[in-house]
């Protein structure tokens, strides 16, 4: 099994994020936070902080850093800080002091005096619904309200009335905080009009582009280096604070700057996945059949609107088959910080209302839950004609069941001493995309290749997909190719995010290798070359021709050329016109609940998948595998806490609750592996987010199993489940 | 974190000579420094002192710098106190943590822990932000208008079941205080937790001999199952004779402002027959007097049923 290229790195201590550089001359940044929801500012006083031992600067909105919100085609407009006095969260930042030291610039802040005008603050989703207003059109362009109904079916209720078993209920999803091990943070250095930044981003090219557009300079002049990311989940997908502030004040000071948002902070300054509400009606045949459902969803989102959580989007407009569809995406405006793509967005809390509500159905008709959804088993999604390009749900659950002993759990549970034991199943998909990436191959005389592209791997393993897939195209041993990511000198590699890196940088090797072997072919029969006139071909990392071979290195030592470099890219194309593609996979988890005191834990978990060709089977389990963690999470553990007055009530890792390993059983995960062409050459389907989709509702599920009580929001609380 | 100026005195007599905020495995005092809460210009490590030993002898000693772990796995240490601490923090806490900065500890209130927020305990009259915030993890019992927290010690409440007392060296001299006296309810001086004088340090603390103490246990309630504090935790420990409980004692924590002893459950409890059903109405009484806040009422509940867990437990075998 290829183990993690960078894994020795890591756990030795030596991968050098973004915060881990130091230059000579380095000044250190501290951001001030807002304590107030809503408001503006009246006055900083700033004499103190200005005077204390150390600093350098310090910079407000009445002293700002001259900076623009740049604006990208991906991921909308970035705010940037000080650029005016409003307040519209609390914990936004509204200050930056620089000193000579991280300690002398935090202890100055801490003497900054802000006087606000406060106003009122609007912070509860719930107080809020009555004021949602319609979401933007989602990723795909698709309508915030659309339905699909049977010919003669006039609306959606229509079509739930006409059904003999109806469900319907109303679901939350608590926000939450990509918490990644890296805090955001950034070292900034101008040498000879080039600035470099060292930060950690999910892509390189993209953070060099915010960063010369905030600060108006050249693109060419702005340089993102990032090759190790201690993680991201969506949150480093835009460019962060300290990233603007420490290139800004690189420039303004003339010093490299390092700024890190400390834990704390990285809770408001950031941005989070938002909290929902979701209202689910379904109607049903007798048999299980399908026959409408509604799903209404509302995102909670911050005052400019910029981030919507796409639950009915995400899962009830493609899942099943059925006659009648009908879904709503609104959305809350709030004073409340900002909010953005976190892991599977729209699928993982989306899923966690529709699997609930399946489950829910499965009861009232008193089927088995996995029964249900295979006589629900959808060819295509509802009302669209291209088919699923490969599917394998049903080989999912089958296998998933036979694993996981599905057949001896009971509707009503079992016990094992004072402990109530359930199991809960779930659907998880998650759509298979590519975006568009651009990867370099360099052969080198030296017999070794180079695969460079300027995307990311936060963790997710990209980098070992490299040469594996570069090993595989060139028929080399992977151990012969360098990979080489996060730098946005490299070819544009776009943004890791979406679970498509593997997919399109994949695809993109497979077309570029094929041309720097072209080239190295065309260059060893040209005239003077070793093949000079020879019919040649390639295997093996050897050119043949006329009876004799030689490495790729031989050929180029032979021509004097050092290397050869060609380029190939890959986006998404035709084959969208021609299917509909999506991941798939089976979740199964078993809790045990006490019977006196309430806790939920879980005591085994399985996760089966449909995604494809796997390409590293490790990365593809470890991936899987973190992904499920963090639906027993977001199930049992994690939810952000707003206070009244926009607080943050728990916004730091003492009070946010992530499991530790006493909470996480072995984790079995499996693939059932059919290699899907139709979808890109490699035949692989991202697998990065999958993970997390529908395991929070199989958390659920199995509580319901075990305690014969539903609860319908998560995180799922001790006093969810105590009796009167 | 403000600037300190740190000293290492090696004798009893040093330490209380020099004014300054004691060190000893520092796992809440640098904590709250690091946050601004605690902002002490001198810090005194007392790590040298001989304030060491575990003494099993007669009832128990143990040396108020002696580590969570190393008590935690000495033979002769009563059940209820090696469960309630290695139910505590983490194992690398334990090793940093002593027994003395245990009691010490101060609460876990993110309001305590927040100075932009106005907390009585933290700044005396600036209100209470968790009567009407986010008091989920909050106190129903002792509680007063001007503060709501917990004592978040697990080892207190063991301790507090076992009668145990704390033994104070000032330069005064010595005295022994019952922990039940040590602990301060917060009525109008929240910023008052406890009896220990300016200068003072705990130097040992003493728990009286109770050889039925041997059958006794800790069952701890919380959000994840290792590393968080307690929602709801119970120290009991019963001496059962013939299937009728001779004598127990029960104490409670997570709910309380201070470790929390439930006498008329031990009252109840005695004499009765160790039965679920007794267990179950002697615990009616747990919650006497509970005050419960917005977030916070099912912890009415779970005392009452953390109290009967444990002493089935108790009684019954542990039933993993
Ligand atoms: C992440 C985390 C999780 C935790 N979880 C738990 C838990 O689950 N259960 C639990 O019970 N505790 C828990 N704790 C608290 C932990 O047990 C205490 O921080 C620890 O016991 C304090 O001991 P210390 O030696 O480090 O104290 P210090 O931090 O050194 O001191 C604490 C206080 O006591 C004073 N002090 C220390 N020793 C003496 C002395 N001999 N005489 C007079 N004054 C003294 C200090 O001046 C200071 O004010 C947790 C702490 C952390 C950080």
């Amino acid at each position: 099994m290829t183990s993690r290229l960078d894994g020795p790195l890591k756990v030795t201590g030596r991968a050098t994020y973004g915060a881990d550089n130091n230059f000579p001359g380095m000044a250190h940044g501290y951001v001030v936070l807002s304590t107030i929801a809503h408001g503006e500012i009246e006055a900083m006083d700033v004499t103190a902080a200005k005077s204390a031992p150390g600093v350098l600067a310090v910079y407000s909105p009445f002293d700002p850093l001259a900076l623009r919100a740049p604006t990208s085609s991906l991921l909308g407009e970035t705010w940037v800080p000080m650029q005016d006095r409003n307040v519209a969260y609390y914990g936004q930042p509204i200050g930056f002091v620089v000193a000579e030291t991280y300690e002398q610039a935090r202890d100055a802040a801490m003497l900054v005096e802000v006087s606000y005008r406060a106003l009122p603050a609007l912070t509860s989703l719930r107080d809020g619904l009555a004021t949602a207003e319609d979401a933007p059109p989602a990723m795909d362009g698709s309508p915030p309200s659309l339905s699909v109904l049977a010919d003669g079916v006039e609306s959606i209720e229509d079509a739930l009335a006409a059904s003999p078993v109806v469900v319907e209920a109303t679901y939350a999803t608590a926000g939450q905080n990509h918490a990644a091990m890296e805090p955001h943070s950034a070292v900034a250095v101008w040498d000879s009009g080039v600035l470099t930044v060292y930060s950690g981003t999910q892509g390189a090219d993209l953070q060099a582009a915010d960063v010369a557009s905030a600060l108006r300079e050249e693109p060419a002049s702005v340089h993102s280096v990032n090759p190790f990311v201690g993680g991201a989940f969506g949150g480093k997908g835009k460019t962060s604070i300290p990233t603007f502030l420490a290139a800004a004040a690189a420039r303004a000071l003339d010093r490299p700057v390092k700024t890190a948002l400390s834990r704390e902070q990285v809770f408001t300054a950031t941005a989070n996945r938002p909290a929902t509400v979701q209202a689910i009606s379904l109607g049903a045949e007798r048999n299980g059949t399908l026959n409408a459902i509604r799903h209404d969803s509302w995102s909670a989102t911050p005052m400019d609107r910029s981030f919507v959580e796409p639950t009915s989007h995400g899962t009830s407009r493609e899942w099943y088959s059925t006659r009648n569809l009908a879904i709503s995406q609104k959305m809350v405006p709030l004073n409340i910080p900002p909010t953005t793509f976190m892991r599977a967005p729209g699928e993982a809390p989306g899923s966690f209302a529709l699997e609930s509500a399946i489950d829910e159905l499965a009861v009232a008709l008193d089927l088995d839950p996995i029964e249900l959804r295979q006589r629900n088993n959808s060819a295509a999604p509802p009302g669209r004609d291209l088919q699923w390009s490969s599917k394998h749900l049903d080989e999912c659950f089958r296998v998933g069941a036979a694993r996981f002993g599905w057949s001896e759990r009971t509707p009503q549970g079992r016990t094992d001493g004072d402990w109530l034991v359930g199991l809960g199943t779930a659907t998880a998909m998650f759509p298979a995309m590519r975006f568009p990436a651009t990867v370099g191959i360099t052969l080198h005389d030296d017999d070794t290749a180079e695969v460079a592209t300027s995307g990311a791997d936060p963790g997710t393993g990209l980098l070992t997909v490299l040469s594996l897939v570069g090993g595989e195209s060139l028929d080399i041993a992977p151990e012969k190719v360098t990979p080489r990511l996060g730098d946005s000198s490299f070819p544009a590699g776009g943004m890791s995010g979406g679970s498509t890196a593997t997919a399109s940088a994949g695809s993109a090797i497979m077309v570029a290798a094929p041309r720097v072997i072209d080239d190295l072919l065309a260059l060893a029969s040209s005239p003077g070359a070793p093949f000079e006139g020879a019919e040649v071909s390639y295997a093996d990392g050897r050119v043949l021709g006329g009876g004799a071979s030689m490495t790729f290195g031989e050929v180029l030592h032979a021509v004097g050329r050092p290397s050869i470099t060609a380029t190939g890219s890959s986006a998404a194309g035709e084959e969208m016109t021609k299917h509909s593609f999506s991941s798939f996979g089976a979740q199964f988890c078993e809790v045990r609940v006490h019977r006196w005191t309430r806790e939920v834990r879980v005591s085994r978990m399985l996760g089966v998948f449909d995604a494809g060709r796997i390409i590293n089977a490790q990365a593809a389990r470890s991936q899987i595998m973190g992904g499920m963690i963090w639906g027993v999470s977001a199930a049992l553990h994690e939810g952000l806490e707003t206070e009244a007055n926009g607080r943050t009530a728990n916004g730091d890792l003492a009070s946010y609750l992530v499991p530790v390993n006493a909470d996480i059983p072995d984790v079995d995960v499996h693939f059932v592996e059919h290699p899907d062409t139709l979808h890109n050459d490699l035949g692989a389907r991202g697998l990065g987010e999958i993970g997390t989709v529908g395991m929070a509702a199989a958390v659920a599920n199995a509580v319901h199993n075990a305690t014969g009580i539903r609860v319908r929001h998560i995180p799922i609380m001790i006093e969810d489940l105590l009796p009167e | 974190m403000r600037q300190f100026e740190l000293s290492a005195p090696e004798t009893v007599d040093d330490a209380l000579a020099s004014p300054g905020a004691f060190l000893a495995g520092g796992t809440t005092l640098v904590d709250l420094m690091k946050l601004d809460v605690m902002t002490p210009h001198r810090v005194l490590d007392i790590n040298a002192l001989p304030l060491r030993g575990i003494d099993t002898q007669d009832g128990l000693r143990i040396g108020a710098l002696e580590r969570m772990s190393d008590v935690a796995a000495h033979p002769g240490i009563y059940p209820v106190i090696s469960r309630a601490l290695l139910q505590s923090a983490s194992q690398q806490l334990r090793n940093m943590a002593s027994i003395g900065g245990n009691l010490l500890q101060r609460t876990r209130c993110s309001y305590f822990r927040d100075v932009a927020m106005p907390c009585n305990k933290r700044e005396p009259g600036s209100g209470c932000s968790a009567i009407t915030g986010a008091n989920r993890m909050h106190a129903v019992l002792g509680t007063s208008d001007a503060c709501v927290a917990t004592h978040a010690s697990d080892l207190a409440v063991a301790l507090i079941a076992l009668d145990a007392q704390v033994r104070l060296v000032g330069s005064d001299g010595t005295r022994t205080v019952a922990l039940a006296d040590f602990y301060r309810l917060p009525g109008a001086t929240p910023e008052v937790e406890n009896d220990l004088r300016p200068g003072e340090l705990v130097a040992e603390v003493v728990v009286p001999r109770l050889d039925w103490a041997a059958h006794s246990t800790y069952v701890k309630v919380r959000d994840r199952q290792s590393y968080e504090f307690a929602l709801c935790s119970a120290a009991v420990a019963l001496d059962v004779r013939d299937g009728r409980v001779v004598d127990a004692r029960v104490a409670v924590g997570g709910v309380a402002s201070v470790p929390w002893r439930l006498r008329t459950v031990e009252a109840a409890l005695r004499g009765s027959p160790a039965t679920q059903a007794s267990f179950e109405a002697a615990a009616e009484a747990a919650a006497e007097g509970a005050r419960p806040l917005s977030d916070n009422a099912f912890k009415v509940s779970l005392m009452k049923r953390t109290v009967v867990r444990a002493l089935l437990e108790l009684t019954e075998g542990s039933r993993a």
